[in-house]
């Protein structure tokens, strides 16, 4: 336990790091993995040997958290994968703007204006129409190695 | 004769002819999809038209196109049925002869799809009609018919009537028969009339009609047609044996011990005994039918089977089939002369299905070389059938009167050359190899698994033919070893799969190596220590890959020969191997014992690094920790049972040899040696083999729950220095932060269940305070930094929390009273820690199911034990848990790129559902263990805080999310647990949430689940009692919701009573009500009757009133006036007297489902 005590300190001061080793045989489905420097949701592990005496080797189907994109890879079992920092935020919807980006409120009060709204039809319908109508509206921000997304929404408001 | 006037008035061929060309281009129009809306209700519109026969016939008649000739003969079908009883009896029988004589005229049709559907169409109007119709007109009908089959108009008309005799026999059989809306009672009526007038009648023209074309067949004279007629007969007399015959009505001869009546194991494979009484003893037995039946197709096979296309051809199938199922020919149709004809009868097929297997090798190369597998796959089943009706001694026997050797001899050899084949083919094509060695290793399970068998029964020949079969299977398999030993190893996604078929067959071999286990275990002991000792002189020269193929082979099967598989509950040692050695009284030369010795001697090799690494392959290190997980649960330390001493001196020598064998790994002698290599090899697991999943499971799942599992072994296991590494190292050694989530909860498990055995409850506390306090710390401290938020989405944080909830969890599930104290107080301190985590992680669905599953399983291990003071605390917690969660996940509407994830996503979702269900299930237990306390004022009131939650989850519980059956169980599991233990907390409930409740348990009643519709109708029961004890008390009971009431809005909202009772007698009278269910149904409509009498009343007047038979009106009324007025039925809700409605009850059913559910 000992080197573990002051472990979140340290870590939690660089920050900057976008990826941390894990061993592949740990990484489950569901979890998270950088497969070809993409960050992905892992949708089905398999394992196999190389050759029966051999060691074993994990085998991801994973899924592209951005653009959807279904990606593998193969890693023996007992090697380190890099798994992607995958935060998420939650901001309050202030304002949609008519080129596309959106204005969200920041727990210190401050905006941020930078990110577009999603290119999902669905999602963006709601958030438009949510926001027509008035409604207060929480947006998930998805972030991770340097990307941003929306990702879903809520409705925080009175009905 | 097959003219039919219905409808009356001349028949318009200009209207005919246009229906037909309608009906043509709607079939062309269907089968090509075009335009198949229009199409299908052309087709429609034909079955449901009033009196369509003379179109019908017209059609076809005249029609060219075969589909539109189907559909003809289906909308007569339809029609007849719905028109019946306004048809006049000669329209009716017209009808039926109209439809034999087609088949009969156009018997060298072509399309056989349609002469079936006319036959069958035949034989369900001959059904229909068949109660009202005279004897002497059914013997018209089937007059004509028999003149047919026994070939007066040629082989074609003969082979139609044979076909509509099939017709005839399927819509009689209860299992097969169509639907034609009339009750049940009617199709059983029909059933037993028909087994006892006609069924053997049939049978017999049947053979008829066979033998009349056998003499041309067996000089191959015979023409296409003649030889579709034979086997069509015999198919036909198949399938009248397959008739679930009733009339057979003779007790069984039970008195001969030779012949069996188990047919369990026939069921496997489909096969059913054959028992058709003794009214069959003429046709089947003296006829000298089965002579004719084995002389036919041996006349047959000595001829045509130059031509290997024979043996598929249907005359050879249909032949073989009735053989087959003649060898399960049993019951009273034998005459009771102690099983001799019988047995007599067992030879006759014998012999005859020999001759399709003898010698094995010869038979077996020739499928190899491209003869069909037909004929060897229906021996085996022939040999199966055959053991299960014979004790072992007869089956051995029965084969001596024509041949020197005995079954089992044949029996070994057969599967000897089948299992060689089986090694060498290993391709697809090959398959019939498996499917006949999974038959014959059902046959000698069925022969040695006996419980009656005695060692003496085997005669000497039968030991040794049981040996050579035993090493034959080693030799084979070690060969494939070898020759698989670089294989990649296939994909993992059947991985587990293929591991149970091929534990299943390695425990058959088991079974026939216990047999003769004192020739079998040297044999293995020999090969082990070969294996060994040529892998250590070849180190570092050769490659061992074959050897240790051959060694992981060799493992597996010692440990299925000398262990149970561990689905048992207390493992055994083999009672086979407990008896197989009574001259044995060195335990050092035991060849159990040495056998152990050597698999284990091997297994501490893995403990040198060296050795480790030269030969300890993963793979080889699974069959090792599995053979070990099962070996420690039987021999290691056994507890000691009762002894009995026989007096005798055989009784004596016996018992010493199974004193050997529980004592040599006891705790007296090297028990304790062997724990410390054993706990010694799962560190080194842990240690050298990372990342090796499969092994890793097989340590923390089989083989350390196997050391910790009894009492008496963890006295000694506690105090081994190896077990108080392996608890350093597992709260301090990083290595063991990588194993799997899943596993970490395993481990945990192990480690703090092992403390059970401490004297000290301050000891066991300690130790489990020292296992766990340090995460409780690091979960505390992680939590009071201002920077959480940010830090606990790194991936690594994230992991180690999750190892960390997990090991919780484990904790928790090895709760015991001494350690209860300590796995609480980590808990308590790690809550506030807990509901910052699941805030901090909402969005990692991953870590809110781990935290819900800690809680579930923490809550059922300690509720039993806390005081109301504790009890508090936890209630406190686990309230603002769901709080915390269902803010988090109402109106919430995620979103993703990807179908597959928004899936993963729901399915995340009703796993955490569930959970909190089994949360509030496991609470609510609390009140039931506690009932007995007295000091009220202290304890928390378990019910609100329930109901609140109940409140809290449902918004997310949605009527979709309850079609999955594992929610919806647990869902009313805490639903009627509720309503049954706190009825007036239901009465306080807001309307919406009373109308939720009542629309689950509607959802709920009509589920398929018999076990959810129990549950609904205990809530039922509950909700409607509790309403008549208080109103016959004065009080409100339910109140307003009981009632029926108008709405606002003037519309009629139904009370809770009357809305149940409507449907509850819906449900038992007329929809499919299984009678295990009878029980709770009447104790739910015993209260409702009680409380709504007038209603009751209405709905019985109109239910006799809308009986569409007004001959069954006075039935139904009496069966309903019994079941509210016999058995002095009064009006409580006492024991007694629900006892009596539950009787009555029964008994209406029993009366009245015949005639009330339509098939």
């Amino acid at each position: 336990m000992s080197d573990e005590e002051h472990h979140f300190e340290s870590k939690a001061d660089a920050g900057a790091s976008k990826t941390y080793p894990q061993q592949a045989g740990t990484i489950r489905k569901n979890g998270y993995i950088v497969i070809k420097g993409r960050p992905c949701k892992v949708v089905e592990v398999s394992t196999s040997k190389t050759g029966k005496h051999g060691h074993a080797k994990c085998h991801f189907v994973a899924i592209d958290i951005f653009n959807g994109k279904k990606l593998e890879d193969i890693v023996p079992s007992s090697h380190n994968c890099d798994v992607p920092h995958v935060n998420r935020t939650d901001y309050q919807l202030i304002d949609i703007s008519e080129d596309g980006f959106v204005s969200l409120l920041t727990e210190n009060g401050s905006t941020k204006d930078d990110l577009r709204l999603p290119t999902d039809d669905q999602l963006l319908t709601q958030i438009k129409e949510g926001f027509g109508e008035g409604k207060d509206l929480v947006v998930s921000v998805m972030s991770a190695m340097g990307e941003e997304q929306i990702c879903a929404i809520k409705d925080i408001g009175p009905k | 004769m097959e003219d039919f006037a219905a409808g009356g008035g001349p028949p318009d061929l200009a209207q005919f002819q246009a229906t037909m060309l309608a009906i043509e281009r709607a079939c062309n129009e269907n089968q090509m999809c075009m335009n198949s809306a229009a199409a299908e209700a052309t087709i429609v519109s034909l079955h449901q038209s009033p009196n369509p026969y003379l179109c019908c016939r017209f059609i076809l008649e005249n029609s060219q196109l075969a589909n539109a000739r189907f559909q003809a003969a289906g909308a007569i079908r339809d029609a007849a049925i719905r028109e019946w009883g306004t048809l006049s009896d000669e329209d009716k029988k017209g009808l039926i002869f109209f439809c034999i004589c087609f088949v009969m005229k156009h018997a060298t049709a072509t399309d056989g799809y349609v002469q079936n559907k006319v036959s069958s169409v035949a034989a369900q109007l001959m059904k229909r009609g068949w109660l009202d119709f005279t004897k002497s007109e059914k013997e018209s009908v089937f007059s004509e018919v028999k003149n047919a089959i026994i070939g007066m108009h040629g082989a074609n008309a003969q082979f139609a009537g044979i076909n509509f005799l099939e017709s005839v026999v399927t819509e009689f059989s209860p299992s097969t028969s169509s639907a034609m809306g009339l009750p049940a009672e009617f199709h059983e009526k029909c059933g037993s009339s028909f087994e006892q007038d006609y069924l053997q009648k049939f049978y017999c023209w049947a053979q008829d009609a066979a033998l009349g074309v056998t003499n041309r067949i067996v000089e191959c004279r015979e023409t296409l047609a003649e030889d579709r007629v034979c086997s069509a007969a015999l198919c036909l007399m198949f399938q009248i044996l397959n008739w679930d015959f009733k009339c057979a009505g003779d007790p069984l001869d039970t008195s001969n011990n030779r012949i069996n009546h188990e047919i369990a194991m026939l069921r496997k494979f489909e096969f059913v005994l054959v028992q058709p009484g003794r009214l069959w003893h003429d046709v089947l037995i003296s006829s000298g039918h089965i002579t004719w039946l084995l002389g036919l197709y041996d006349t047959m096979r000595a001829k045509c089977s130059v031509d290997v296309i024979w043996f598929d051809s249907p005359l050879a199938v249909s032949a073989r089939q009735l053989i087959v199922q003649l060898c399960s020919l049993t019951g009273a149709i034998f005459s009771s002369d102690n099983g001799q004809t019988q047995e007599k009868h067992l030879l006759q097929i014998l012999s005859a299905v020999l001759k399709w297997m003898d010698p094995p090798a010869a038979v077996i190369a020739a499928v190899r070389s491209g003869r069909p597998d037909s004929e060897i796959l229906d021996g085996c089943h022939a040999f199966l059938s055959m053991a299960t009706l014979t004790s072992t001694l007869l089956f051995d026997n029965l084969l001596r009167p024509i041949r020197s050797y005995g079954t089992l001899q044949f029996l070994s050899a057969l599967t000897c050359e089948i299992i060689q084949a089986h090694g060498v083919g290993n391709n697809e094509e090959d398959t019939w190899c498996s499917d006949a060695l999974d038959i014959l290793l059902e046959t000698w399970n069925v022969l040695l698994r006996r419980t009656d068998i005695e060692k003496n029964v085997l005669s000497r020949e039968g030991s040794e033919a049981i040996v050579i079969l035993f090493n034959t299977i080693v030799e084979s398999h070690l060969k494939a070893a070898v020759n698989s030993a670089f294989d990649e190893l296939a994909d993992s996604e059947h991985f587990h799969a293929s591991i149970a078929v091929r534990d299943e067959r390695l425990a058959s071999y088991a079974l026939i190596a216990r047999k003769v286990a004192s020739v079998t275990i040297p044999f293995l002991i020999r090969l082990f220590s070969e294996r060994f000792s040529t892998l250590c002189q070849g180190k570092g020269v050769t490659d061992p890959t074959c050897i240790l193929e051959e060694l992981y082979w060799l493992l597996l099967i010692s440990g299925h020969i000398l262990t149970d598989s561990w689905e048992g509950e207390t493992m055994m040692v083999p009672d086979e191997l407990q008896t197989s050695f009574v001259d044995i009284d060195d335990v050092a030369q035991h060849p159990v014992v040495v056998l152990s010795w050597s698999v284990i001697k091997f297994a501490e090799q893995s403990l040198d690094p060296d050795m480790r690494t030269n030969f300890f392959s993963p793979r080889l290190m699974e069959a090792m920790v599995w053979f070990l997980s099962r070996w420690i649960s039987t021999y290691l330390m056994p507890t000691k049972t009762s002894k009995s001493y026989s007096s005798t001196l055989i009784g004596r020598t016996v018992d010493h040899s199974k004193n050997l064998l529980l004592t040599f790994a006891g705790e007296d002698n090297e028990g304790r040696s062997l724990l410390d290599i054993f706990v010694r090899i799962s560190l080194v697991v842990f240690t050298s083999y990372p990342g090796e999943i499969e092994l890793l499971s097989l340590t923390c799942q089989h083989m350390l729950p196997a050391l910790v599992r009894r009492k008496n072994v963890c006295i000694h296991l506690v105090t081994l220095d190896s077990w108080r590494s392996l608890s350093n190292a597992f709260v301090n050694e990083r290595i063991l932060f990588s194993l799997p989530s899943r596993l970490q909860r395993s481990l945990a498990e192990s480690l703090v269940g092992s403390v059970s055995a401490l004297k000290e409850t301050e000891a066991s506390n300690q130790y489990v305070r020292d296992l766990m306090g340090p995460i409780a710390t690091y979960l505390v401290d992680m939590c009071t930094k201002d920077s959480v938020k940010t830090f606990a989405q790194q991936p690594d944080i994230l992991f180690m929390v999750c190892c960390f909830l997990e090991r919780l969890r484990g904790a928790a599930r090895a709760t015991e009273s001494r350690t209860q104290k300590a796995i609480f107080d980590v808990a308590v301190s790690a809550m506030d820690p807990i509901l910052t985590l699941l805030e901090v992680y909402k969005d990692q669905s991953a870590v809110v199911y781990i935290i819900l599953k800690f809680i579930v399983d923490f809550v059922d291990a300690q509720v039993v034990f806390l005081t109301p003071k504790d009890m508090a605390t936890l209630v406190n917690f686990c309230m603002k848990l769901l709080q915390i969660y269902s803010s988090h996940n109402i109106g919430k509407i995620s979103l993703s790129m990807s179908t597959s994830l928004l899936n993963e996503a729901k399915a995340e979702k009703y796993k955490d559902l569930r959970a909190l269900l089994q949360l509030l299930t496991h609470l609510c237990t609390k009140d039931m263990v506690d009932f007995s306390v007295a000091s009220e004022e202290e304890c928390v009131n378990i019910a609100e805080v329930v109901f609140l939650g109940l409140h809290i989850v449902t918004p997310l519980v949605s009527m979709d999310l309850l079609k999955y059956p594992k929610l919806c169980k647990n869902y009313f599991e805490l639903l009627s647990h509720l309503l049954e233990v706190y009825p007036e907390k239901v009465a306080q409930l807001n309307a919406d949430a009373f109308k939720y409740i009542v629309l689950t348990i509607d959802f709920g009643i009509h589920q398929q689940d018999s076990d959810v519709v129990d549950m609904c109708l205990r809530a039922v029961a509950a909700l409607s009692s509790h309403h008549y004890r208080e109103r016959s008390r004065g009080q409100e009971g339910l109140g307003a919701y009981a009632v029926s009431s108008y709405g606002p809005e003037g519309t009629l909202q139904e009370g809770f009573l009357s809305h149940f009772l409507r449907l509850l007698l819906h449900l038992i009278l007329f929809e499919d009500f299984s009678m295990e269910l009878a029980g709770s149904a009447a104790d739910a409509l015993l209260p409702l009757v009680l409380c709504e009498q007038d209603l009751y009343q209405r709905l019985v007047q109109e239910l006799i009133e809308r009986l569409p038979n007004p001959s069954l009106k006075p039935r139904l009324a009496f069966a309903l006036q019994s079941l509210t007025s016999s058995n002095q039925l009064s009006a409580s809700l006492d024991r007694v007297n629900r006892q009596r409605f539950r009787k009555n009850l029964s008994k209406l059913l029993v009366d009245v489902s015949g005639f009330l559910r339509v098939k």
